[in-house]
């Protein structure tokens, strides 16, 4: 029998395709992934995240050419299954990981429960406490069973990773149900969480100190949790940074982070992606930074971060609930 | 009546004196007059006990939730398609003359033959679509994936047949719709009793198949040749009123019963190679779910195809306008059968063919009247004043033709609009019409100028401008017109017929095809085959653009904004002004129908190669380039992140108390006044009212709130339309409720109908109670419809035709294109097409899994790997199930056969089909067979691309050398390398004694797969050594669709054989192993070696334990061998008690021999004289009897 493939181009949206032909159960192509780049072909990312598919899925095939700029995907039967391990490798963190995975674990013939490794708190990707404190809770609206949980085994920052985390899917049993969720009601309480690294605890101090001095002008109730790891369970890099989380009165979360770490000139070399250095921020500006981000995300409104925006608009492909989104 | 007597007397009426009905009378009477009503003690009725009352208490409450069943999300929106009621029933029941009173009773028409579906206005609010079932089982499986409702004829003079039971089980794999037995023949029984019994049995043994009170009618008899008028009024009666409740398979998939069937493959094709692949067209109400774009289908019987094009029609059967008053009105009656070459109007995506009756119109030119003389009875119709128009003629044809030339191409027609494209295409028409006449010579009476044609034209669309401004019904009134063009170009052929007959021929051939067409394929005369195709030639070769039009839906004025047209422009910058923006929009851009064309191109091209270019939601990239600020949209290699505000430089300064003021109100700490305010423009603009929306979002994003005041600007503007959002939702609410009052009301109507009436005021009363989970989920799922269908009003129709597809209940023409010839060839209409969507993932082939239970009316067991037919979902093929039941831990073990009266799994290959779809398997399809055909029914219980099933293997091995505990085997593996793969798995000997696999033996030592082995204990050379283990069973990847539609229908499908039936065939005996034989068992006794103690030991040992029983001698000891030599005198006495002996032994055997025969003339004595006395015990017992009979008798006259 032929099968027919969907023939897409480039690397964009890269997770949201194979999500969506695997859920869909649509066989895709992808052609011309970088071929004007330096380093044409697929990145050590997407190809970790195509052998985490792979796992979690029975005969799916991924067929990549030898450049890399080409790839046939022909979705499986999403299975699930237990006590798996994935090593994420250290280009992306663990959360580029986890976007896809929790959805696809929703969708599966029994319960998910990995193991994944590499960084955990990266910038490009939401940290791991923001599926903790914010996606759970709001996937929690489309009628996620009980049993969706996130463990911290140790944290990682960039550049080295060493980070661990023990992910827990339930299955749905009937369908998530639609969501109609316009109120974004008044914020009442911040949460959040302050980690280090490698780094002294003291930091976790300093970034607090200073997020509060804005957040409490606004807010009396603002609770900033201590995330410090003792050395063996904090990876291999030091970095540190701050979560933040609004809870509103509707039962809206509302979202933002930010971070610090030290990369070594080495390293940033071969990671194409890091293309600007960072210089290691002081905990006193990360804590203001978070802290503005998280106002900024509350001025601009709506009843999800511009984070979660996406998670949202594709969960509801099949829902048309009704949200109302900041711009 | 005699006429000479006055006054005839007539006997007067004598009420009952006694008998239950002056009973009756009498009691009435009294509760007439009040009087002398018992009373019942109440006490007599009072619980004694608590338990007890507490016990039915929780058993009624009980019975109750049992009843109720969760809400089925019914996702069609809109006026549902028409019912499917199924007639079947055997050969020779009554089926067709069924189906033809039914006709009769609603349409008043005669039908002569019944072939396809039939489909008739049966009510103000409903359809009812009649199909005759086939005989054959293929035909009957489908009926039952299609049927909203089974009337299962049954013949009352002969009983049940195999086939009405057979269509039950296939209905009740497919989702079991309604089912209502109808008895025929009642007329064959003369005697009345007789009859009675035999409705009574038979509806006692209906009942038990379906439940008990399920209808069935009767049919007492025929009158000239048709059932009797009140039965079958009764009957329509039945099925007016029924409750269809939606299937679960039928509600997930979209399907399509085919009414309409057309072979629109270019002749030329045809002529060139009589058996290329054909182009089909096929005509259908959607039923099931939305037809979504992209969803490939599956006809049964030929295969999965994908659809080139899909076009909504106008619907030819419509129900009546809403209009208050009472039943239907003789006109709206209406009934379309095209299979069965009836109705009079036949629609098409781009014409409409009439079928008028000559003797009935007359539109040539009359002499002295205006054409007032046809039809003095209404109105003039639109169509008849442009015929008359057209026969209004003053200039030759000459002029006509000159200017009729410039006039129409002056006037470029635009691709876009349907409509335009149609009014063109029959101008075309006329045109060529004229000019054929005038190559002709003739004087034409239908010279008709230009002027007029534009007149003509004119009109027409000034005609449907009016008409669009009702919007709703545009395509059927697009057709409408079209119609009436169509119309006056018959007239102007009329005339022409009428004048000169030796044109005629021509003309016909010309134009005369368009409108006396045939729609029945197969049973066509050749000629008129042969000019249906050309028609349709015409058609495609005329407008290469018309495919393009295909995805648009029935309204095609919207689509077409970019037309030339004057009229049209108020209307598109209302619609314009109308427009909303929805968030899709925003994203993706504005929906252009270009882009759906060019994916409707490629969708055309997919099936033909690999290549195929559909795109759900073609971002806006390339084609305008207007995003300047969203550069990552158009960089198709743009990094994947989700984290949009990362790297986004802070827009403020958040230290600044100003600035943190701006957003106090956000927080609860804030303004709560403020706040809710707030709060209320934000739904607005979330709302549908896309205006506020639009306002909003500029003041939010054009202007940061830089003030006080604008805010409170704004404030009062936003209170009003909080006020406006409020209504919507109390809209909204009405809505849902006032449609859940109707589901209930509906609920219990047919509740009366039916036998169980008695629960409904029950319903009723604690419907309140138990009801309020259940109403407040019913509510929950109204209202998300309601809103639903809000969120999809303001999209536009591309849009929305994109998102929803097309919706249920519309009229749906689909062409497909390379569908193998033989399905036009063998093409009978009185085995109905379906259609059915095919899911997500259903193409997909894998390994199912299945709970399957053999039927128990089939006589054999199945065989694994023998083929059967099964029918999932929509599609029937033939596989190989391997059988396999499951072990308690877990493991799927190999059955050979099915078990004979228990589920068990089967895995076979094939077309994936969802969890819980209902399967049936035969094993032969054809038609003479006595026995039960239904060989199994299963459930898919999951699909895997991987079998799991295993079987039982034994490794058997021989020690051949053998130490303490360890022993080296021989004969297990067959190479060193298989002793690898096996090491460390248990093995045992015969005798129970356990061990293990260690390691193969080396190269060179002993045979290639020899294994040193350890045991619990030393085992024996004599010992066999078992390996238990289990190894994989493949399940064969196999699957063969059955096409029964490509191949004459009166042949059985033939697929693969079992191999039983191929040795049949060739006369094969059944292959025999001889070691799978039984064979007696032969155990020689053991024999055991002495045991043999050294002589010095036994010297050594203590007496007791020396060995006492000393062997028998094996050779004969001398002394036996010795011969005796006798003296004469012990000669002499030696003889004597040898004589003495034989004596006594002749006597011992003389006195048995006698006392034999004495025993036998006792027992012969005695048999006799048990006969004599038995015989005299009855004869005893009978006096006895008569004697008390006679007491009895005697007692009981005495007592009265």
């Amino acid at each position: 029998m032929k099968t027919s493939f969907l023939r897409l181009k480039g690397s964009q949206q890269f997770r949201l395709r194979l999500l969506l032909s695997t859920v869909s159960v649509t066989p895709i192509v992808i052609e011309e992934i970088r071929v004007d780049d330096s380093s044409p072909g697929l990145k050590p990312h997407e190809v970790s995240f195509l052998r985490l598919i792979e796992e979690i899925s029975d005969d799916c095939s991924v067929e990549i050419n030898e450049t890399g700029t080409k790839l046939r995907y022909k979705p499986g039967i999403l299975v699930g299954g237990r006590n798996l391990v994935h090593e994420c490798g250290l280009s992306r963190s663990i959360g580029y990981f986890l976007e896809p995975l929790i959805v696809l674990g929703l969708f599966g013939k029994k319960a998910l429960s990995i193991t994944l490794k590499g960084i955990t708190n990266g910038h490009k990707d939401p940290c791991i406490d923001t599926f903790q404190t914010t996606t759970f809770h709001i996937l929690k609206h489309f009628g996620v069973p009980a049993g969706l949980e996130l463990k911290i085994i140790s944290r990682g920052s960039p550049p080295e990773g060493g980070g661990e985390v023990c992910l827990k899917v339930p299955i749905i049993q009937n369908s998530l149900s639609a969501v109609n969720l316009v109120d974004e009601g008044m914020v009442k309480r911040i949460r959040g969480i302050a980690y280090t690294t490698r780094v002294s605890p003291e930091m976790v101090h300093r970034m607090r100190y200073a997020a509060r001095g804005i957040l409490n002008r606004l807010l009396p109730d603002v609770n900033i949790r201590d995330g410090h790891l003792s050395a063996p369970l904090s990876g291999r890099s030091p970095g540190y940074g701050i979560s933040l989380v609004a809870e509103t009165t509707s039962g809206c979360f509302i979202f933002a982070e930010a971070s610090a770490c030290f990369s070594r000139d080495g390293d940033a070399e071969d990671m194409e992606t890091s293309d600007e250095k960072l210089a290691p921020m002081l905990p006193e500006d990360i804590g203001i930074q978070a802290a503005s981000l998280l106002l900024e995300e509350i001025k601009q409104g709506g009843v999800v971060d511009s984070t979660h925006q996406v998670k949202w608009v594709m969960t509801h492909g099949l829902l048309n609930g009704h949200i109302l989104l900041g711009h | 009546m005699a006429v000479g007597s006055e006054e005839q007397t007539h006997k007067t009426h004598r009420s009952r004196q006694s008998g239950p009905s002056a009973r009756k009378k009498e009691k009435s009477d009294k509760q007439k007059r009040g009087i002398a009503n018992e009373k019942h003690n109440p006490k007599a009725f009072a619980f004694r006990s608590s338990v007890k009352a507490k016990r039915l208490q929780s058993h009624a409450s009980e019975k109750e939730q049992r009843r109720l069943h969760l809400p089925v999300i019914d996702r069609s929106t809109g006026e549902p398609a028409p019912y499917v009621v199924v007639v079947h029933g055997p050969p020779k029941v009554g089926k067709s003359l069924l189906i033809k009173s039914l006709v009769k009773h609603y349409t008043k028409h005669n039908l002569s033959d019944v072939r396809g579906p039939i489909t008739i206005v049966s009510g103000k609010q409903r359809r009812v679509q009649f199909v005759e079932c086939p005989n054959d089982v293929n035909g009957m499986i489908d009926a039952a994936k299609f049927a909203d409702l089974a009337l299962l004829l049954i013949d009352g003079s002969y009983g049940f047949e195999m086939e009405t039971f057979e269509f039950l089980n296939i209905l009740q794999v497919h989702g079991f719709p309604r089912v209502m037995g109808v008895l025929t023949h009642l007329d064959k029984f003369k005697d009345v009793k007789k009859l009675r019994k035999t409705k009574q049995r038979l509806k006692h043994r209906f009942w038990t198949e379906i439940y008990d009170g399920a209808k069935l009618f009767y049919l007492s008899g025929l009158i000239h040749g048709k059932y009797p008028k009140r039965e079958i009024h009764n009957l329509a009666r039945f099925i007016s009123v029924m409750k269809f409740h939606p299937l679960s398979w039928r509600t997930s998939h979209p399907y399509i019963l085919v009414d309409r069937f057309e072979d629109v493959t270019p002749p030329e094709r045809v002529h060139a190679d009589n058996k290329c692949d054909r182009n089909i067209t096929l005509y259908g109400y959607l039923r099931g779910c939305n037809l979504k774009k992209g969803t490939k289908v599956h006809i049964a019987g030929v295969g999965d195809c994908q659809l080139d094009s899909v076009t909504a029609l106008a619907d030819p059967c419509p129900l009546p306008s809403v209009a208050k008053k009472k039943g239907l009105r003789e006109k709206e009656k209406l009934f379309y059968a095209p299979m069965s070459d009836l109705g009079d109007l036949l629609y098409d995506k781009d014409a409409v063919y009439i079928n008028i009756n000559d003797h009935m119109v007359q539109f040539s030119k009359v002499d002295g009247d205006d054409g007032a003389a046809t039809n003095k009875g209404r109105g003039r119709d639109v169509g008849e004043d442009l015929v008359k128009t057209l026969q209004k003629t003053k200039y030759s044809i000459n002029e006509k033709l000159e200017q009729s030339f410039i006039n129409l191409f002056s006037r470029k027609p635009s691709i876009s609009s349907e409509v335009q494209f149609n009014s063109n295409n029959t101008m075309k028409n006329e045109s060529e019409n004229f000019y054929f006449q005038s190559e002709n010579g003739e004087e034409s009476t239908s010279s008709l100028e230009g002027d007029d044609v534009e007149q003509a034209n004119g009109t027409e669309a000034s005609n449907k401008e009016t008409m669009q401004d009702g919007s709703e019904t545009e395509g059927n009134e697009s057709d409408e017109s079209d119609d009436e063009s169509n119309k006056s170009s018959e007239g102007d052929e009329g005339s022409a017929k009428a004048l000169n007959s030796d044109v005629k021929e021509v003309t016909e051939f010309q134009n005369g095809r368009l409108r006396r067409r045939a729609v029945f394929a197969s049973d066509e005369g050749q000629g008129s085959d042969k000019d249906d195709v050309d028609s349709d030639l015409s058609v495609d070769s005329d407008d290469p653009e018309e495919t393009e039009n295909d995805w648009k839906s029935e309204d095609q004025t919207d689509d077409g904004m970019g037309n030339a047209s004057k009229w049209k422009e108020t209307l598109v910058s209302r619609a314009v002004s109308r427009q909303t923006t929805n968030l899709m929009q925003l994203v993706y851009g504005k929906h252009s129908s270009k882009s759906i064309n060019t994916v409707q191109e490629s969708l055309g091209s997919g099936d033909s190669d690999d290549s195929e270019d559909e795109e759900f939601f073609k971002p806006k990239e390339s084609s305008d380039k207007k995003s300047s600020e969203r550069m990552d949209v158009d960089n198709f290699n743009a990094e994947d992140c989700s984290k949009i505000g990362a790297d986004q430089v802070l827009r403020d300064d958040w230290s600044n108390q100003d600035i943190i003021e701006t957003i106090r109100d956000r927080f609860v700490t804030g303004d709560w006044a403020k706040a809710a305010r707030r709060g209320q423009e934000v739904e607005g603009s979330g709302d549908e009212d896309a205006a506020i929306y639009g306002d909003f979002e500029d003041l939010e994003t054009g202007e940061e709130y830089d003030g006080q005041e604008t805010l409170n600007l704004e404030g009062d503007a936003k209170v009003s339309k909080g006020s406006d959002l409020a209504d919507e939702e109390r809209r909204l609410k009405k809505l849902a409720l006032r449609a859940k009052f109707d589901a209930q009301y509906d609920e219990s109507e047919p509740m009366d109908e039916e036998t169980d009436g008695k629960k409904d005021p029950q319903f009723h009363r604690n419907g309140g109670q138990d009801g309020g989970f259940l109403d407040k989920l019913k509510e929950e799922i109204e209202l998300q419809k309601q809103r639903n269908l809000a969120e999809l009003k303001d999209l536009d129709d591309v849009t929305r035709l994109e998102m929803e597809g097309f919706r249920t209940g519309s009229y749906l023409r689909l062409e497909v294109h390379g569908i193998q010839y033989e399905m036009v060839e063998h093409f009978d209409p009185c085995h109905p097409i379906l259609v059915g969507g095919i899911g997500l993932g259903e193409e997909n082939v894998g390994y199912m899994q299945v709970r399957l239970k053999r039927h128990r009316w089939y006589k054999k067991v199945l065989k694994t790997r023998d083929p059967v037919i099964v029918s999932i979902g929509w599609r029937r093929y033939q596989t190989m199930p391997v059988y396999a039941i499951e072990d308690r831990n877990g493991r799927h073990r190999m059955l050979k056969y099915t078990p004979e009266h228990m589920h068990c799994v089967a895995m076979f290959w094939g077309p994936l089909a969802p969890p819980n779809a209902g399967v049936v398997a035969f094993q032969n399809l054809s038609e003479n067979q006595d026995l039960f055909r239904i060989t199994a029914t299963a459930v898919v219980s999951e699909f895997n691309h991987a079998a799991r099933i295993v079987k039982k293997i034994k490794l058997v091995g021989y020690p051949y050398k053998i130490f303490k505990n360890t022993a080296f085997i021989k004969d297990m593996f067959t190479s060193a390398l298989e002793v690898a793969r096996f090491e460390g798995a248990s093995i045992r000997t015969v005798s129970g004694i356990r061990g293990q696999v260690k390691k193969a033996v080396k190269a060179g030592q002993g045979k290639d797969g020899s294994a040193r082995c350890t045991f619990e204990d030393k085992i024996l050379m004599s010992d066999i050594v078992f390996l238990r283990a289990w190894t994989q069973v493949d399940v064969p990847r196999f699957f063969n669709p059955v096409t029964s539609a490509l191949q004459p229908r009166d042949r059985a499908w033939k697929g693969m054989k079992t191999v039983g039936e191929l040795r049949k065939e060739h006369n094969l005996p059944v292959a025999l192993n001889k070691d799978s034989l039984y064979k007696p068992i032969e155990r020689k006794p053991k024999k055991f070696n002495p045991l043999k103690i050294p002589t010095a030991l036994q010297a050594a040992l203590p007496f007791a334990s020396k060995p006492k029983d000393t062997p028998k001698q094996k050779r004969q000891s001398l002394e036996s061998l010795r011969a005796v030599v006798m003296e004469p005198h012990e000669r002499k006495v030696h003889a004597l008690v040898q004589h003495l002996q034989l004596i006594r032994s002749e006597k011992i055997k003389r006195r048995k021999l006698k006392n034999e025969e004495k025993r036998k003339a006792f027992e012969a004595k005695k048999a006799k004289d048990e006969q004599l006395s038995q015989k005299r015990q009855r004869e005893d017992r009978k006096q006895r009897y008569l004697k008390e009979d006679k007491q009895k008798k005697q007692t009981r006259q005495r007592l009265e």
